[in-house]
């Protein structure tokens, strides 16, 4: 039931949130036309850079490093899903694991992670590894923190009235405080995703020598435009690709939220 | 039977506030079956008396026993009916409903049962798939109820349940629950602040005074059960009712001097 009056002519389509399908379309056709009519060299058109991508896909080069990059950040936000929900979850519901830890987590949620590649090379060279605990250590700390917000929602009500029924410490943490932290984990697991694309991608351009990263680094340098924009869009389309994947299972996971 | 005695409970300072004193010596037997109604003015301890008898909260002196064992927490012969209803927003109607025997491991199918017989019951039917926030606040407290009532507790305990919803339902809420008390064998513990709703329902009103909580008084309801329907027109509740009054204004206009330990 919507309370939102209905309006006449423009105003009524601009209200309709449908326009949303058509903003990347748009964006694509401007793209297409600018880059037709400029002579600038590092602007191709898109039709350009679909072709440089169609062209690496079938020379087998993004395949490849594309699996590579997608294998390290599956890696790292696996364990940054693990590790992070179980920690603001405990963070959330004790004071003194809080008080413990905050200061780290403040830390890493203030620095730029891109300060912790040289400390990371110096402990496990230019290996996978590096890059794989880079994705982590930029997508747990906003996992964590989202999970510690969430179990500090839950209404102090919900968990006295657990434990009037005879509610264990687990059942308390797995009964009331995960299912009512929920909507913030699964929006801090959303966010997590995108910083760990962001950090994939440095990391493929800072420490490994494979990855669409590399590519991206190796097709910079040739100046070859096109290459370089096929690659942003293979990125952007990973990105979206696993935003919308997380964004409907949350949507499935929090249904009750938005029924009134 | 519950057994109160010599109950002390203070709350530590906090945030710059200096330590209360809640509950001071707080002496009181329960009948088993008897429903007891314990009223005062806001903040003399009732609610606290309440989650100690409920195992929520431990006394700092004193000891609280019901059939002579002493209570160490939450028991499954106890549910708590709360005022703001706790109801878990995430699940439906018949899941929370089903939360206490859920938490107490049984099976889906028995518990389900179980839950719908009090959907019934509670006039929740059609309702059973619904969240919380799509009910009224009456509604939401039935389901309140029907959670603790679906453990099959011996006792009720119920801390001003009816004070989050509007007067009419009020009334209603309180005819089922007086028709309940009056069909099934339970031990009731009734905090409330509203003296007409302690006496229609209950056998005894405790009165208590304001911080630290003491009991003032202990008064029989001299009214049959089942109750009559014009029970407010009864010149003996009128009596009760009027003397209750008093108390608690005297109570609130002259507080007792503090108390320093």
């Amino acid at each position: 039931m919507s309370c939102r009056p209905r309006r006449a002519g423009a105003g009524r389509l601009l209200q309709d949130a449908r326009a949303g399908w058509l903003s990347l379309p748009a964006g694509i056709v401007a793209w297409e036309i600018a880059g037709r009519v400029s002579d600038f060299a590092f602007l191709p058109p898109f039709s350009a850079a679909v072709t440089a991508v169609w062209r690496m896909t079938w020379s087998g080069e993004l395949p490849l490093n594309l699996l590579a990059s997608l294998t390290a950040l599956l890696a790292g936000y696996a364990a940054a899903v693990c590790a992070g929900i179980p920690l603001g979850l405990v963070m959330g519901r004790y004071r003194r694991v809080d008080a413990f830890l905050d200061a780290y987590i403040t830390i890493l949620l203030a620095t730029p992670k891109l300060l912790f590649v040289p400390v990371l090379f110096g402990i496990f060279g230019t290996s996978r590894l590096t890059q794989v605990i880079f994705i982590f250590l930029s997508a747990v700390v906003i996992i964590t923190v989202n999970a510690r917000s969430g179990v500090r929602g839950v209404d102090a009500g919900c968990v006295e009235m657990a434990r009037s029924f005879g509610a264990t410490e687990r059942q308390v943490l797995a009964r009331v405080l995960l299912p009512g932290a929920l909507p913030l984990v699964m929006a801090g697991v959303r966010m997590g995703m995108g910083r760990g694309v962001r950090a994939m991608i440095m990391g493929d351009m800072l420490i490994a020598v494979v990855g669409v990263g590399a590519l991206l680094r190796k097709y910079g340098g040739r100046f070859d435009a096109a290459s370089v924009f096929g690659l942003l869009l293979v990125v952007v389309g990973v990105a979206l690709a696993c935003t919308w994947t997380i964004r409907s299972v949350e949507r499935r996971m929090t249904r009750w939220t938005e029924e009134a | 039977m519950i057994t109160v005695r010599d109950v002390h409970k203070t709350f530590p300072a906090r945030n710059g506030n200096a330590a209360t004193l809640a509950l001071r010596g707080v002496t009181l037997t329960i009948a088993t079956d008897e429903f007891l109604s314990i009223v005062g003015p806001s903040g003399c301890g009732k609610t606290t008396l309440l989650r100690m008898i409920a195992g929520l909260a431990r006394p700092d002196a004193g000891a609280v026993e019901i059939d002579g064992l002493p209570v160490s927490g939450p028991g499954p012969d106890r549910a708590v009916v709360f005022q703001q209803f706790a109801l878990l927003p995430w699940a439906t109607v018949a899941d929370n409903i089903a939360f206490g025997l859920e938490l107490r491991g049984m099976a889906r199918a028995e518990r389900t049962t179980i839950a719908n017989d009090l959907i019934a019951a509670m006039g929740l039917r059609g309702f059973e798939r619904h969240h919380p926030r799509q009910l009224s606040g009456g509604m939401q407290q039935r389901v309140g109820l029907a959670r603790a009532l679906a453990v099959n507790p011996a006792i009720l305990l119920m801390d001003e349940p009816f004070a989050s919803v509007d007067a009419q339902t009020r009334r209603t809420l309180q005819d089922d629950l007086l028709k309940l008390a009056e069909r099934s064998r339970k031990t009731i513990v009734f905090v409330t602040h509203d003296i007409d709703e302690a006496v229609r329902l209950a056998d005894r009103v405790v009165l208590m005074s304001p911080r630290p909580g003491r009991i003032a008084e202990s008064l029989p309801v001299p009214l049959p059960r089942p109750r009559p329907d014009d029970l407010d027109q009864a010149p003996e509740a009128i009596r009760l009712k009027a003397y209750l009054w008093r108390q608690l204004r005297r109570m609130q206009q002259d507080p007792p001097p503090a108390f320093r330990p």
